[in-house]
């Protein structure tokens, strides 16, 4: 097979460079250029992850890739570049993932574009093929789930639908990597021009439109001879495509083609007159358009999508074994047995999490705190390192970062997972399904449950999650509300101040149930407030955000045990424990810091927490609890460890044996012990109660703050995000602690 | 310790204080920047458009209609037309104030803003019809030619704002608004509605309320004293006089008639097989968009398979793919039921 190289694109080589370096590709890196599209949740991911081993994150779930993922590898001798595109429904840039798919189509000009289509969904799959089609011949269809569709009785005849669409069609299964080596060779084979496609166009529309759309695509034509379709262009300039009227504007136009053959010269761009012409046709003819000209179009096309599905499959064979997809539906949605199915599922991942994560946190705490850090510093000792560059590192830096690593590592490593698993099942957006009425009532969607879930597990997570709402309003508040889920950074918290002072209150024998019943009262009073915010939000701020509900119900698959472990475990466990760590790290120094730089007589912390107790007092918390929540916005995890520091080194119980020095994080093996220094700090149960009111109802952790703005792009949603529960926490706490003393002096 | 009854009682007086402040729409700081948005500049800008309008229908202007327009004293009517008269934008015509050829091209540049705002506000934000207008009337004032124009490329150059008038383009080229009045049209035609007037706002709001959308069909019955008797998605109501004012129709061919449809998919049973024939007009920007590329184009057969455990959402096959809808969507898309054929094996 000879392989030309696209340089051979003859003399619009140097305007490809120039769109590829305006969409951030440096074209010197590679050989062949792939782009891969297709629906959300046909397996794009997938077949990325086939074709370059590289194991992007796939789920069974609409709208997984959202940026643009980019992967590379070797073939034949090319270095080929793969680019996976966002997984739209259409290329009509009506939303910014079309937009940047189509953008990437037309201006990045791959060598081929390699079109995914779900062989159960055929006609809904090649409505995009088509429009793809429309604008490239470069292509190849990959028909995947052909096994899935087997198995819902429908069968697809590539030959047929290649004969149809006039381009290659290769069809497999890329979870098993059948059809996957077929489909690179095909690619290769259009890439390089050795096959030649003649891709189906799409003709007829209604005569009045037809007239219209005739009259400019004649004009471009002439215009523009060598433009591929000019039919195309056309409809692009009456919807007044500002990317393709400015290709018209410059002349590039005539150079988007496939350019002419080996050796002839390329035409010249037409006059600048002549273009001019075109768009003054394009700005009349846009008046006598009917308001559903968009409608029309659509419709055009997926009636010739449904005429080729129709001729190139076959439906309702015979079906192996009883409709398992039927039987799970109706039980796992059914109006007596769907919500207890939806909370035992639930409740059983919370509780292997939790159950789980107990024994290996102690194993790494052992290690990391009580094993590696004496270690550290004996060894700075043995070095003759000065006491404050030890106290800085190991007190300070090192200390915060095992705590964050012990204490989030093993429920994220547990918890994604199986949330991973449940999500690649299809069981999640049945979930969103059933919940949806809940949500809707607070102008929310029913996704929102699961990013909700998802915030159990790690806010910043649940943050990331939101781009599975694929509708702008919905998924503002999502974000903006997914601090109100009680993360796992502060689980532990709850546990051991509800087992210090709530427990306490109870007879011995129901001690513990009583403890277990306050931490579940919080993290259900943290999902009615979720549920008032949300409301509050989409009346208020959020009232005029654009709204586009939609939920696809996927087919329920077999999970993928090992690869979801080795995805969620790479994908989110270690990029969110990666960023907090990142966060700690200027955490830990501060937190030593402040305990050992000295103003005067007195600590900076002790000086802070002086300052801070009035206020404190007044929400019926103290100084040293708002210190530790400043010092520790990045992570949730030292908050306790903090405050035992902090409340030691001001109330003076150091010169008593407790704690391990100013500015050392600790935590005491009883909690008898840790009740009893937090008591000598003045510690009541009103004080108990505001902490855990508090520690649900605060600003998000730094990480997650961080991540919202990656995700919103705003700061004054970022800004919003931190306020909103900050304002409803002092609120809440302030009013609990009045009314209490209030009742406690009448 | 602070004692906790004051703490409260100045936390509630705070409250007070704050909500009195910052209340949206009512409170001093919203009702404050309104007013410092009413500069003289907002009430020259539109006098000037009040005058276009007029020459725009063919009605008289004049002081008085300035003045009543713009809820202001004659006086001070007749002070604005100077001032505009003096700045080279109307001259005095004898049948009252008209536009020179400068304060033209400004009417136009300001109708341009106003328009390509509702646009705006229909097809990318939630914010409800009856809002549009008074938005839109704020941000004419406070938009740049350069924002306008940015907003206009964002919007994909849209021919006409969500009430059916023209927007004009950046040269200020402004085709008449097109349809003709209602109560011209003879009883028996079916009529598409191409314009629905968005002023006064108690019309406009009570025209929604009887379910009229820009694109929708409906029958003129007859010509009744009272008004015009309309029929459309299986009821019969009549519009007032000034209602039907506001109205601007094309008649459909003789022999098409109103969608007669009287069934939406959200009274689709479950396992019951339909076909649709529009989306409501009312759904527009996103949403429609939406519906659309999954495949709810007109003739499509849909299934509803299940509902949710709660009820709403509804499960359908829809060209293969199972998608949930909300009743409140499914309320909008108006379908006919599909008999003598077997269901689709669901999938």
């Amino acid at each position: 097979m000879t392989v030309r190289i696209p340089d051979a694109h003859g003399g619009c080589a140097q305007h490809r460079t120039d769109s590829l370096l305006r969409l951030g590709l440096n074209p010197d890196k590679w050989d062949v250029l792939v782009a891969l599209a297709g629906n959300p949740n046909v397996g794009k991911s997938t077949v990325f992850n086939a074709l370059t081993g590289l194991r992007q994150h796939t789920g069974n779930w609409p709208g997984k890739t959202i940026t643009r993922a980019e992967g590379a590898f070797a073939h034949d001798g090319k270095r080929v570049k793969i680019v996976d595109l966002p997984g739209t429904y259409s290329l009509q840039a009506g939303s910014t993932d079309e937009e940047v798919a189509r953008d990437f189509i037309l201006f990045g000009r791959p060598d081929v574009t390699v079109v995914v289509v779900d062989a159960t969904r055929l006609e809904r799959n090649l409505n995009l093929a088509l429009q793809i089609l429309d604008i490239t011949d470069r292509v190849v269809v990959y028909l995947n789930l052909v096994d899935e569709a087997r198995r819902h009785g429908i069968a697809v005849d590539a030959a047929r639908l290649e004969k149809e669409l006039g381009v290659p069609v290769v069809s497999g299964v890329a979870r098993t990597g059948t059809g996957v080596d077929e489909l690179l060779a095909a690619a290769f084979r259009v890439a390089t021009g050795a096959t030649r496609t003649r891709p189906y166009r799409v003709a007829q529309l209604p005569a009045a439109v037809e007239d219209t759309v005739g009259e400019l695509t004649r004009e471009i034509d002439a215009t523009f001879p060598s433009v591929p379709n000019a039919r195309w262009v056309a409809l692009r300039l009456l919807n007044a495509d500002d990317a393709v009227v400015e290709v018209v504007r410059s002349g590039e136009l005539g150079q988007l083609g496939d350019g002419p053959a080996d050796g002839e010269t390329p035409e010249p761009p037409p006059e600048p007159a002549e273009r001019a012409r075109v768009l003054q046709t394009a700005r009349r003819l846009r008046w006598e358009l009917p308001a559903d000209f968009h409608d029309t179009l659509t419709e055009r096309i997926y009636t010739a999508a449904q005429r080729i599905a129709d001729g190139a499959q076959m439906r309702g064979l015979k079906r192996a074994g009883f409709d398992l997809d039927r039987t799970l539906d109706r039980l796992l949605t059914s109006r007596w047995l769907g919500f207890p199915c939806m909370l035992a599922i639930l409740a059983a991942v919370f509780w292997i999490t939790i159950e789980g994560a107990n024994v290996p946190s102690g194993m790494l705490a052992a290690l990391l705190i009580d094993t590696v850090h004496p270690w550290l510093k004996g060894l700075a000792d043995a070095a003759g390192s000065p006491w404050w560059l030890s106290g800085f590192l190991f007190d300070g830096v090192y200390l915060a970062t095992a705590w964050v690593v012990a204490v989030m590592l093993p429920p994220m490593a547990i918890f994604f997972p199986l949330f991973t698993l449940l999500e690649d099942f299809g069981y999640l957006p049945r979930v969103a399904f059933n919940l949806d009425a809940l949500f809707r009532s607070a102008g929310a969607h029913g996704k929102q449950a699961l990013t909700m879930c998802m915030g159990f597990g790690c806010n910043a997570a649940g943050v990331v999650s939101t781009r599975v709402i694929d509708s702008p309003r919905e998924r503002l508040i999502a974000i903006l509300t997914n601090n109100f889920s009680l993360c796992n950074g502060r689980w532990p918290t709850q546990i051991l101040i509800a087992t210090i002072f709530i427990g306490a209150l109870a007879p011995a024998h129901l001690s513990g149930l009583v403890s277990a019943a306050a931490v579940i009262a919080i993290a259900l009073l943290g999902i009615v407030t979720m549920f008032a915010a949300s409301w509050f939000l989409s009346r208020t701020m959020l009232r005029g955000e654009a709204t586009s509900f939609s939920l696809e119900l996927p087919p329920y698959r077999p999970p993928r045990v090992l690869q979801t472990l080795y995805t969620s475990l790479i994908d989110r466990t270690v990029i969110v424990l990666w960023r907090a760590v990142v966060f700690a790290v200027p955490a830990g120094a501060v937190i030593w810091l402040v305990s050992n730089v000295h103003l005067g007589d007195a600590s900076l912390a002790a000086h802070a927490v002086a300052s801070l107790d009035p206020i404190g007092l007044l929400i019926g918390l103290n100084g040293v609890i708002l210190l530790a929540y400043v010092v520790a916005i990045p992570a949730n995890e030292i908050v306790i460890p903090t405050v035992l520091m902090l409340t030691v080194l001001t109330v003076d119980l150091a010169s008593a044996g407790a704690g391990s020095g100013a500015g050392v994080m600790f935590e005491l093996e009883s909690i008898a012990a840790t009740g009893e220094l937090l008591r000598a700090g003045g510690w009541t149960l009103l004080t108990a109660v505001n902490l855990m009111l508090f520690s649900l109802l605060h600003n998000p952790c730094s990480t997650t703050l961080y991540t919202i703005y990656r995700e919103t792009r705003s700061a004054g949603w970022t800004t919003l995000a931190a306020a909103l529960p900050l304002v409803i926490g002092i609120t809440v706490c302030f009013l609990v602690t009045q009314v209490w003393r209030l009742v406690a002096t009448a | 310790m602070v004692d906790p009854a004051l703490a409260l009682l100045t936390f509630a007086g705070l409250s007070v204080v704050l909500a009195a402040l910052l209340w949206p729409g009512r409170g001093l700081l919203p009702r404050w920047l309104r007013m410092a948005q009413l500069g003289e500049r907002v009430r020259l800008e539109d006098a000037l458009k009040h005058v276009f309008m007029c020459r725009q229908a063919g009605q008289a202007c004049s002081v008085d209609s300035v003045a009543g327009r713009l809820g202001l004293s004659p006086a001070r009517a007749t002070a604005l037309l100077s001032s505009l008269t003096r700045m080279g934008l109307i001259r005095m015509a004898s049948d009252g104030p008209a536009l020179t050829a400068m304060g033209a091209r400004s009417a136009v540049s300001l109708v341009r803003t106003h328009r390509l705002w509702e646009r705006y506000l229909a097809d990318r934000t939630g914010v409800p019809p009856s809002e549009w207008h008074e938005q839109a009337e704020r941000m004419e004032h406070a938009l740049s030619p350069e924002q306008t124009d940015a907003l206009e490329m964002r919007l994909g150059h849209p021919t006409w704002d969500p009430h059916g008038d023209p927007i004009p383009d950046a040269s200020g080229e402004l085709p008449p608004a097109p349809g003709v009045g209602l109560a011209e049209i003879d009883p028996g035609r079916s009529v598409e509605i191409v314009h629905l007037e968005d002023e006064p706002r108690e019309t406009y709001d009570a025209l929604l309320e009887d379910g009229l959308v820009l694109g929708g069909r409906l029958e003129v019955v007859a010509r009744e004293d009272a008004g015009i008797r309309v029929r459309a998605g299986g009821r019969e109501w009549t519009l007032d006089l000034v209602a039907s004012r506001n109205v601007s129709v094309r008649p459909l061919p003789r022999g098409e008639r109103a969608a007669g449809a009287s069934m939406t998919l959200d009274a689709a049973r479950i396992g019951e097989r339909v076909r649709v024939l529009e989306i409501s007009r009312a759904c527009q920007g996103p949403e429609r968009r939406r519906l659309l590329d999954l495949g709810l184009v007109r003739g499509t057969e849909i299934t509803a398979r299940f509902a949710s455990a709660a009820g709403d959402p509804v499960a359908y096959t829809i060209r293969g793919a199972l998608i949930a809808l909300r009743r409140r969507q499914a309320s909008r898309i108006a379908v006919e039921p599909v008999t003598g054929l077997p269901a689709e094996a669901s999938s």
